[in-house]
């Protein structure tokens, strides 16, 4: 759910660059030293941004009788880790706003914040969680798809309110009122995310387990005969 | 390719400086978002409105990548035109049509010089330039890459989206989301597939770190930058009732 151009009060819109401004540097910082040390990681992080593009082409069916497309944010935070999500998510917002016009410039630090950075931490943090007290990779990967996309919507939500909060019930009524129009496509979405992002990575240990392993989704093999 | 990609390239403000398109386009943006909505708005979105057709860029191309975000600001100005007096009960708030009818203008005119930059400036022209701003070299060649690699990625999306329905793929709920999970493992497996390609060629061609691409001159125009300013400055002007003492 990407904030449109413009949508947001200036002060406001300029105060999600500041919030944002520290994540998407430290994540730069984490990437330019990748790259300083394998320079061919380059090639890699640009597939991967791609690859967060093009999942956005995807057309999930939804209850509503319309249609959306995956966040991707689970499935790249636990692909490629939150720090280097928060600057290739930056790249795909920017891409989507000047290639398709969804979000914007002035809107880009608000949708960068929810989904570039709140949403993959979160998705990286339930995946962890999951996994530690020995739930499976597919109960894991459903977590973070599933609470990264519903992440991602909250924080819109909030953005939403505290940028028009309600003139008689404040912050929270603003909260219900966005939060209710925008609950009828987002959490059936969210969990549609979830059961696809399932699907994904088990066609993808089937197809492509080295890479999996590459990127430590999946154990190498011989600790796992161990 | 995207519509407004094309548009972009194919328009004849295709070989202008893109810095001069920057000014010109996200100069009127700033002017949407930060100077009092009325009249900046009308102002700044009329004179994109304007630009967009000096420029000819197809109404149906603005329209069709307007749909989604306009989707947005009719679905979220809802809110704002009613009131939670209550837990749970809702009041039609006719203070808040003022608030409603600002905000979408703002957001309106503000993605109409949006689209004016997106509609006439090719991104190939401005991602080598990025490193100007401050951007790390590294950061702008991973968006480089991945600018390069996404047409071939959203184009298999697209290719297999179709085998699939010719397959009857998207039947029932099981078999669309079967199908979806297809594409989406399909675009993995070709995009770390395409990587390690381009890392081979890179590699039998002495690939040291360096992804330099020749980036085509452009002569920034004096007279359309004195233009603009001077359409900026109308508008500033105008906007905050800020009158010359001359």
């Amino acid at each position: 759910m990407h904030i449109a151009e413009g949508y947001l009060p200036p002060e406001q819109a300029a105060a999600w660059f500041v919030v944002s401004a520290p994540f998407v540097v430290h994540g730069s910082r984490a990437l330019v030293r990748q790259v300083r040390a394998d320079p061919d990681s380059k090639l890699l992080l640009g597939a991967a941004g791609a690859f967060t593009f093009a999942l956005s082409a995807l057309k999930i069916p939804s209850v509503t009788g319309s249609s959306s497309h995956p966040t991707g944010t689970g499935l790249g935070a636990v692909l490629f880790r939150p720090p280097v999500m928060s600057v290739l998510g930056g790249i795909v917002l920017l891409f989507q706003a000047l290639l398709l016009a969804h979000g914007g410039l002035s809107t880009l630090g608000a949708n960068v914040f929810s989904m570039a950075i709140v949403g993959p931490w979160v998705a990286y943090g339930s995946y962890t969680m999951v996994r530690r007290v020995g739930g499976g990779l597919d109960p894991a990967v459903f977590a973070a798809a599933t609470l990264g996309s519903l992440a991602t919507y909250s924080v819109t939500v909030a953005q939403l309110a505290l940028a028009f909060p309600d003139p008689m019930s404040g912050i929270v009524g603003a909260l219900a009122k966005f939060g209710g129009i925008f609950a009828v496509t987002q959490i059936p979405l969210a969990i549609s995310e979830g059961l696809l992002t399932v699907l994904v990575v088990r066609l993808l240990g089937r197809t492509s387990g080295d890479d999996l392993r590459r990127l430590g989704l999946l154990r190498p093999a011989a600790e796992v005969r161990a | 390719m995207f519509a407004l990609d094309i548009a972009a390239h194919t328009g004849p403000w295709r070989t202008r400086h893109p810095a001069e398109k920057a000014l010109l386009a996200l100069g009127l943006l700033v002017c949407a978002v930060a100077l009092p909505t009325w009249p900046s708005a009308l102002l700044s979105g009329g004179a994109a409105a304007v630009l967009l057709a000096a420029a000819r860029v197809p109404p149906v191309v603005v329209l069709r990548a307007a749909r989604v975000p306009l989707l947005f600001v009719a679905t979220s100005t809802v809110p704002l035109l009613v009131s939670m007096p209550a837990p749970a009960r809702l009041a039609i708030d006719p203070a808040g049509l003022p608030v409603a009818v600002q905000t979408a203008g703002r957001s309106v005119a503000a993605l109409t010089c949006l689209l004016l930059f997106t509609a006439t400036t090719p991104l190939s022209d401005v991602l080598p330039r990025l490193h100007r701003l401050g951007i790390p070299p590294a950061v702008t060649e991973v968006a480089a890459l991945t600018y390069r690699m996404l047409f071939l990625l959203v184009q298999s999306v697209r290719a297999v989206r179709q085998a699939q329905a010719g397959r009857l793929g998207f039947r029932t709920w099981r078999t669309t989301y079967r199908s979806l999970a297809g594409q989406a493992g399909a675009v993995f497996v070709r995009a770390l597939h395409r990587a390690r390609r381009l890392e081979e060629g890179l590699a039998v061609r002495g690939y040291t770190g360096s992804l330099a691409v020749q980036v085509a001159a452009h002569r920034v125009s004096v007279p359309f930058v004195a233009a603009t300013t001077a359409l900026l400055g109308a508008i500033v002007i105008a906007s905050t009732g800020v009158v010359s003492p001359w």
